[in-house]
This record gives structure tokens, sequence and C-alpha cells, in this order.
């Protein structure tokens, strides 16, 4: 039996960890996926806050899609103050949601990287030293830049660089609502090494059930089943164990 | 063409307040960049190069211009409210140039 043990990142979502022998691999890349209000967003932002918070560990929340008050007003339905956390120099939110003007695109040649945003993100990170990083959605990516081998190579670099500086990064990714695959993109699965999806699908013509299911992790010893999960008053939490109804 | 690559270039003089403004954006690693700023430098020329105020920024120094724009890609170039994204043909850097023009006409 190998003595090689993981450095794990607590997830900060009670009932997840144990189905991951611990947490997340420091370091690595997580992609959350999930049709629309599913909770991906919540889960993503309760990771930093909770690493924050219980752990020390400062993060980046980099919205590409809710504008930064909404996402505050929120979290503080379950509690989590992100301006405080903003204020200790313990959160920084990167502001590129489409609520902020800016110039209206013309033209895109097949001749271009995604250094800009990566001097954003990195920028923010070296800020606060950040060992968390969020990016919600990736799929936005896909709407704003029509050329996919591009787009797709730079992510993997872009994913690559943030983890370098020892950051553990997750990105949300929504799956559209007749698909079934992991977004929009068709690589989110080989961008990651670790694969959640959330549901939250009928079982009644009047009830939906929320669940959760840890797809892949690469190292990990991960559960294979799909398991119940609710958005309580202190946010997200799962019951391990307790098998999603309508599986 | 004036120039403003420093923070003392870019304060506005008397004489820039009528040139259409052009922002250029790189970093140290865009394999793309020089070219770009090529084919931009050779159209702003053929168009009379005073017309112009390039400003150049260099996101791996000043990241937060970057963000300030809502700058992803590299190289982009903005004039007049528009951008266009990778090494651009002279005909697109025209249409700017037009737009803003007539943008700023009262």
């Amino acid at each position: 039996m190998s003595q090689y043990q993981i450095e794990r990142v607590k997830t900060g979502i009670p009932g997840l960890d144990e189905l991951i022998e611990g947490g997340f691999p420091r370091g690595d890349t997580i992609l959350i996926a999930g049709k629309a209000g599913t909770g991906k967003s919540i889960l993503a932002t309760q990771f930093l806050y909770r690493g924050a918070v219980d752990y020390g560990e400062p993060g980046v929340l980099v919205t590409l899609e809710e504008p930064p008050r909404l996402i505050k007003r929120n979290m503080m339905r379950f509690g989590m103050d992100l301006d405080k956390l903003e204020k200790e120099g313990l959160l920084s939110i990167v502001d590129l949601s489409p609520a902020r003007p800016t110039p209206l695109n013309i033209g895109e040649y097949p001749s271009f990287d995604l250094s800009g945003l990566e001097a954003i993100i990195m920028h923010h990170v070296k800020k606060i030293d950040a060992k968390r990083v969020v990016i919600d959605t990736i799929s936005i990516l896909a709407y704003k830049f029509k050329t996919r081998d591009i787009l797709r190579e730079e992510l993997f670099k872009l994913c690559a660089h943030i983890t370098e500086q020892g950051c553990t990064l997750l990105l949300t990714s929504e799956i559209p609502a007749q698909d079934t695959g992991l977004g929009v993109f068709d690589i989110e699965a080989f961008l990651a090494s670790g694969v959640i999806v959330l549901y939250n699908e009928k079982i009644s013509d009047t009830s939906r059930s929320r669940s959760i299911e840890v797809l892949k992790l690469r190292g990990s010893k991960h559960s294979p089943r799909i398991h119940s999960m609710r958005i309580t008053d202190e946010g997200i939490r799962v019951w391990p164990g307790e098998i999603s109804p309508g599986t | 063409m004036t120039d403003a690559d420093t923070d003392k270039d870019r304060s506005e003089s008397e004489d820039d307040s009528d040139k259409i403004e052009v922002l250029f954006f790189k970093s140290d690693t865009c394999a793309f960049c020089p070219r770009a700023e090529e084919v931009l430098r050779t159209t702003l020329e053929d168009f009379g190069a005073d017309m112009f105020k390039v400003i150049v920024y260099n996101v791996s120094k000043e990241p937060e211009k970057a963000e300030e724009y809502g700058v992803f890609a590299l190289p982009t170039i903005i004039i007049g409210g528009m951008s266009v994204t990778g090494i651009p043909e002279p005909e697109i850097i025209m249409k700017m140039i037009l737009g803003s023009r007539l943008g700023t006409r009262s």
C-alpha cells in the first residue's frame, strides 16, 4: 500500500469531503457542472467563503455572469458576508460580468490568446496571496469567442498557470437545458482532474429533488453514487449515503 | 501620431484633444501582438498619422487596465467604443476609425 498522501483542500461543503477522501487534491482543477438553477455558483462561492473563514485560505472569485452586488446579496441569505471578507483581504472579486459596460466587439480573428484574462486573474491572486480561485462560469467564454480551437487551448493554459501558483481552481459550467453533456465546450471534462455534477430533477408534477454526483476525481477514491443535496439556511449541504430519490 | 506608453506621456495636451484615441492591448507573452501592432500602425499611418493618439497598454505590467476595459484576449484594439481581437485586417481598423468619427460629430 502506498504511503504517499495527497494534500487535500477542504471543500467547505458539509458532507462533500466524505465523498472525496477528505477534500479536493490541492492544486487541482475541478469542474462543477449543472443545468441552470442547480446551485453551481452557490457551491463555488461557498468553497471560497468557507476556505477563507474556516481555513484561512484567501480566494479569488472571477464572475463572468452575475454582477458582484447580486452575488453578495444572494450569499448574505446564508449568512456569508462577502463584503466583510473583501475588506479583510480574504476575498477578491473580479467583475467581468456583462453588467459592466465594455467596448462592442466587431471582429475576432483566429490569432489571439487569453493572456489578458490570465493577467487580470493573476493580479488578484498575487494581491491577496490566494489559495483558491473560482471562475463562474466558463460557459460565458463560449459565447464571447467564436474560435473554439483557440479557446480550448487557451483555457487549458489558463488553468495550468493558475494552478501552478498553488491555487485550487473551481470552474463552473452550465449544461444547456436539453443537453446530456457537461457544458457548451465539449471538452470541459478534459480540462479538469475532477468533475462534480449537480442535479435538480423533477420527481413529481409538483416537486424537484437536488442531488450531487462526483463523476470523476483523479487520484482519489470517490463515491460512485448520486447523493442528496439541499440548499439550507447555511448554504449547500450534502447528505452522503442518503441516495437521492429518483435514482 | 502621438504615442503614450508611459504615465507622463498620457496626460491630455491641447493638441491631443481632437485626436482619435486608439487603445492597443498587448502582453509580454502574446505571440500575435507584434504583428497586430505593425498592422495597426501601418493602417493609421496610411490614414494620416496626426489624427491619432495611440495608447499602448502592456497588461503584464498594467493588468488593471485589462480589467477596466474588460479585455480578456490579446491582441485587442479599441477605437471609439468598438474593439477587435486578433491580428486585424486593415479594413476593420478603418471601419472603427470611421465609426468613431461619425460618433464624435455634433
